[in-house]
């Protein structure tokens, strides 16, 4: 089953090895911080199969057997209309289904060669592995330090003696470490929505996820703070996978470099991104880009 | 002609609601005025250092007190878990039943509470008037309230922070512990100073099992009765003299006091509780 | 197309590896620690419910004896009494002994409870609505809440203090100044005729009840008009439409079932009141009350009031006896707090106050 799942994504994404071989090219001649990035780069990617995906709301079934790949290392937008299921999908992925009751989930979701639906499975683990940004911005009420350290500490990554530091470290990576340095002790509350869905993004990225599932992360944030996601997310490419929601064309054109069009819990097309903005193959498709659905 | 007459109805209408406020406010001045009334002549000190036995209330009140405490060692832990698991744990329909059950609890008359813990634990049991059984008879009837109120403090937290502790693989007793009480804890608390309100104005349950005592609590859980409040109320508004009606008076006065403090602690939890609220909102 | 029914294979062979997973779909992230909590907690959420199923269990089974006794008479006779404890004889009625002369009759305990809290209902429904829409619409919002405490203490005032200020207090003014006033409406209605007595009564004790339940009623009703959509008020607002007309328009039809369930709940309350009704009803056995000035007696009065003396029935029938009546009240009180809960669940009230309006 794993051999038929890699075959299954090898040759329909060839991107993935393209990418991994340019990486090792260039490995040789860098600094020694950007090597150690380029280093983890390398590492095999973790890539995501979703095959026959059904989920089931009481008797109303919102997503029909979607099959699709996520690649290692590249930036995946999931677009469609408002209730296409995209959302559902992305939900999927890390089994937030689960504790609601009536759902009903059928299909495979594979990270790397492992089945998020196996019983045996390590949901924590696997759910640790997959970080998550939402819609709005969720700091827990604690303060900004144990926002970012609590996940940390529990999956045991990081101690109590290097907590300090990897919490500069990770604020900095979001360049939100100037505006909290001096109250960390604080709660996050007093922060602005950018800041906070900053912050929530530094608290993901510090359990170590290697795919980063983002629901229209920037629908409630100001262009200053979009602008500064949309960066990082093109920067934290090359450490994983990254999914995105949007409903909106202009930032999927701005940070995708594969698109996945859903209409009415189906697969439309799924392309690179270039192609599929220029020369969609499906009608439903130049449809939706064009303004004329949705 | 007719928009007067649309008018006077108008008016006639808010008239009587405003006369039917009147009728809320009115019974609890008159009460506690005339509380107040009867027991002036005996609100010293003299209440506080001498027991029912002599004419003081000292035993009443630390009994009052004890049976107090003992809701918060029983009845708290219980209707605290119960109110968590409901809110984060029981599966749908398992639940629904189950908070039926404790719904349907806080609908039995206290006098049967007292009826059955009586029978069972005072007779059956040979625990005579004891303590425990009236703290025992006490929680049954302020479990309800205590199981409600942590439920619907834990509801109230919004579920983006299920999501996002879930999201990061967080266990769910931590999340529990770090993340969903924390904000919930104001709710909590109000619904304890509810059970303490009740237990504090209660009598049909304890006349039965902890029985009365001129003399100050005991540290006996069993075979001891023990002196409260509400049973002087009870017991000197029965007897003929106006001495023993300002002790009766005197007692609800005390009694009245407690609940103003629980009440305007209550008020302290939920404006903390609507600041949380507001913060977390966003 | 391919892809899909390749992906459909997939599917099914999958499915056939997950054994049991939608059962353990929802649980399949609790940690170790987290199953432990879980159960600890199941168990603390079990108390309530077994609890109330041991007490009910525990009266019907108590009751019995006496119910069997009595038979039919048991709600039909005006009798009450425990009979001759000392004597050496024994009656026997279906095959249960009681001490010599026991009759259990119950009708004046099931009547008086019954008409004392209609008595306190038909009062405190239209007061508690009345003074809500006058706290609403009325009263400055800063000021509200100031108001609101006055329900607060009335929720919280213990019923002893009731019964102490009914008794001496409000009692006697009552059958001084406004009963007989009422009187004359004895001309239209019968039961209003005199004597209006001392102030111990069935009136009187419908006076107090109906304070005591004012607090369900009113914080459930206050919650309710919280509910109105503000659109809807206002919209029948900008049509010219008076307050009282919007009132009855909109905002009536909009919580007319939560208040009917309201205050089914506040009778609930009302029959299991104990203490205040002991001090004031006049405890008056064994006879139906001749008008509403009457004294009477309730079954949980009688309880209270009785169970002293019950203990010392060697045969423990007069126990039995009281369960009996218990029973009564305990029936009564379930099936209304169940049928209030149900109303309430269907207006979708989330936040209902459990039985008492604090």
């Amino acid at each position: 089953m794993i051999a038929g799942v890699n075959r299954f994504l090898v040759p329909r994404f060839p991107a993935v090895n393209e990418r991994a071989r340019t990486v090792e090219a260039v490995a040789a001649g860098v600094s020694a911080a950007g090597a150690s990035a380029l280093a983890r780069t390398a590492r095999a990617g973790t890539g995501v199969a979703v095959d026959g995906l059904r989920v089931r709301f009481g008797a109303r079934e919102v997503v029909h057997g979607v099959t699709v790949g996520f690649h290692a290392h590249r930036v995946t937008a999931l677009i469609g209309p408002t209730g296409c299921g995209k959302t559902t999908v992305l939900r999927a992925l890390n089994r937030l289904h689960d504790g609601r009751p009536g759902v009903h989930i059928s299909g495979s979701v594979r990270i790397g060669d492992e089945e998020v639906y196996d019983p045996r499975a390590d949901v924590r683990d696997l759910r640790r592995r997959i970080g998550m940004l939402f819609q709005r911005p969720n700091p827990f009420p604690l303060s900004i330090r144990e926002n970012i350290a609590l996940a940390a500490r529990i999956h045991g990554l990081w101690s109590r003696q290097d907590a300090a530091e990897r919490t500069e470290a990770i604020l900095r990576e979001v360049g939100l470490w100037e505006a909290v340095r001096d109250r960390l002790g604080q709660a996050p509350f007093l922060l602005s929505g950018g800041q906070q869905q900053l912050l929530c993004l530094a608290r993901a990225l510090a359990v170590e996820p290697d795919v980063l599932l983002l629901d229209e992360p920037t629908s409630s944030l100001d262009p200053g703070t979009t602008a500064r996601i949309e960066e990082l997310i093109s920067a934290l490419r090359d450490k994983m996978t990254i999914i995105i929601v949007t409903h909106n064309l202009q930032q999927a054109r701005r940070v995708a470099d594969e698109v996945c069009l859903l209409l009415d819990g189906e697969v439309v097309e799924q392309a690179p991104a270039d192609r599929f903005f220029q020369a969609p193959a499906d009608e439903r498709s130049r449809a939706y880009v064009d303004g004329r659905v949705g | 002609m007719r928009t007067s007459l649309r008018g006077a109805r108008d008016a006639i209408f808010w008239t009587l609601c405003a006369g039917a406020l009147l009728l809320v406010v009115a019974p609890a001045l008159a009460i506690i005025g005339s509380l107040l009334q009867q027991a002036w002549p005996v609100l010293t000190l003299h209440l506080l250092t001498t027991t029912t036995a002599v004419d003081g209330l000292q035993n009443a009140l630390l009994g009052t007190l004890v049976l107090c405490v003992g809701i918060l060692v029983l009845a708290g832990p219980i209707g605290i878990a119960a109110g968590v698991y409901l809110a984060e744990f029981g599966p749908p329909a398992r639940s629904s039943w189950l908070r039926l059950g404790s719904e349907t609890l806080a609908g039995i008359p206290s006098i049967v509470v007292g009826y059955v813990a009586y029978l069972v634990l005072d007779e059956e049991l040979h625990w005579g008037y004891s303590l425990l059984a009236g703290i025992l008879a006490l929680s049954a009837i302020v479990l309800p309230y205590i199981v409600k109120t942590t439920e619907v403090a834990l509801r109230q937290v919004p579920t983006t922070l299920r999501e996002g502790a879930a999201a990061l693989g967080l266990p769910r007793h931590t999340t529990l512990r770090r993340v969903l009480l924390p904000p919930a804890i104001p709710g909590i608390a109000s619904g304890l100073v509810v059970a303490l309100a009740i237990s504090v104005g209660e009598t049909a349950p304890l006349l039965y099992t902890v029985g009365f005592s001129d003399n100050n609590p005991t540290p006996y859980l069993f075979q001891h009765p023990l002196g409260y409040l509400t049973y002087v109320v009870f017991l000197n508004a029965t007897l003929p003299t106006r001495q023993e009606h300002q002790v009766a008076a005197a007692a609800g006065v005390m009694i009245v006091l407690i609940l103003i403090v629980l009440i305007a602690a209550g008020r302290l939890i939920a404006r903390r509780a609507a600041r949380h609220a507001a913060r977390m909102a966003n | 197309m391919r892809a899909r029914q390749r992906g459909s294979a997939a599917v099914r062979a999958a499915a056939a590896g997950w054994p049991g997973r939608r059962r353990r779909l929802a649980d399949a992230d609790l940690s170790r620690a987290d199953r432990i909590l879980r159960t600890v907690l199941l168990v603390g959420t079990a108390v309530p419910a077994l609890v109330l199923l041991f007490i009910t269990a525990e009266m019907v089974l108590s009751a019995l004896p006496a119910l069997i006794y009595a038979g039919g008479d048991f709600f039909t006779h005006q009798l009450f009494t425990f009979g001759n404890l000392y004597a050496t004889g024994q009656s026997v009625a279906h095959g249960v002994r009681a001490p010599l002369g026991a009759s259990y009759g119950a009708a004046p305990f099931i009547i008086g409870t019954i008409a004392s809290s209609a008595v306190a209902l038909v009062i405190a429904v239209p007061v508690s609505v009345g003074a809500v829409l006058a706290l609403v619409e009325l009263v400055p919002r800063p000021v509200q809440p100031a108001l609101s405490v006055f329900l607060e203490l009335l929720a919280g005032i213990p019923s002893v203090a009731y019964g102490f200020w009914g008794v001496l207090y409000f009692g006697p003014a009552m059958a001084q100044h406004l009963y007989p006033v009422l009187t004359r409406l004895g001309v239209v209605l019968p039961f209003m005729r005199g004597p209006v007595g001392a102030g111990e009564g069935l009136l009187t004790t419908g006076f107090i009840l109906a304070v005591m339940i004012i607090p369900i009623i009113a914080s459930t009703t206050r919650e309710l008009v919280r509910t109105v959509p503000a659109l809807a008020r206002e919209g029948a607002l900008a049509l010219g439409m008076t307050r009282y007309e919007t009132l009855r328009a909109v905002t009536l039809p909009y919580i007319r079932s939560g208040i009917l369930a309201a205050s089914i709940l506040g009778w609930a309350r009302a029959i299991g009141e104990t203490m205040a009704v002991l001090m004031i009803s006049g405890d008056l056995l064994n006879t139906l009350p001749a008008n509403i000035y009457s004294p009477f007696s309730s079954i949980a009065a009688t309880i209270v009031d009785l169970l002293d003396s019950a203990l010392t029935d060697p045969t423990g029938m007069a126990v039995h006896a009281l369960a009996a009546i218990g029973v009564v009240l305990l029936v009564i009180s379930l099936a209304s707090n169940l049928v209030g809960r149900l109303l309430i669940r269907r207006v979708a009230l989330g936040a209902l106050p459990v039985g008492r309006g604090i």
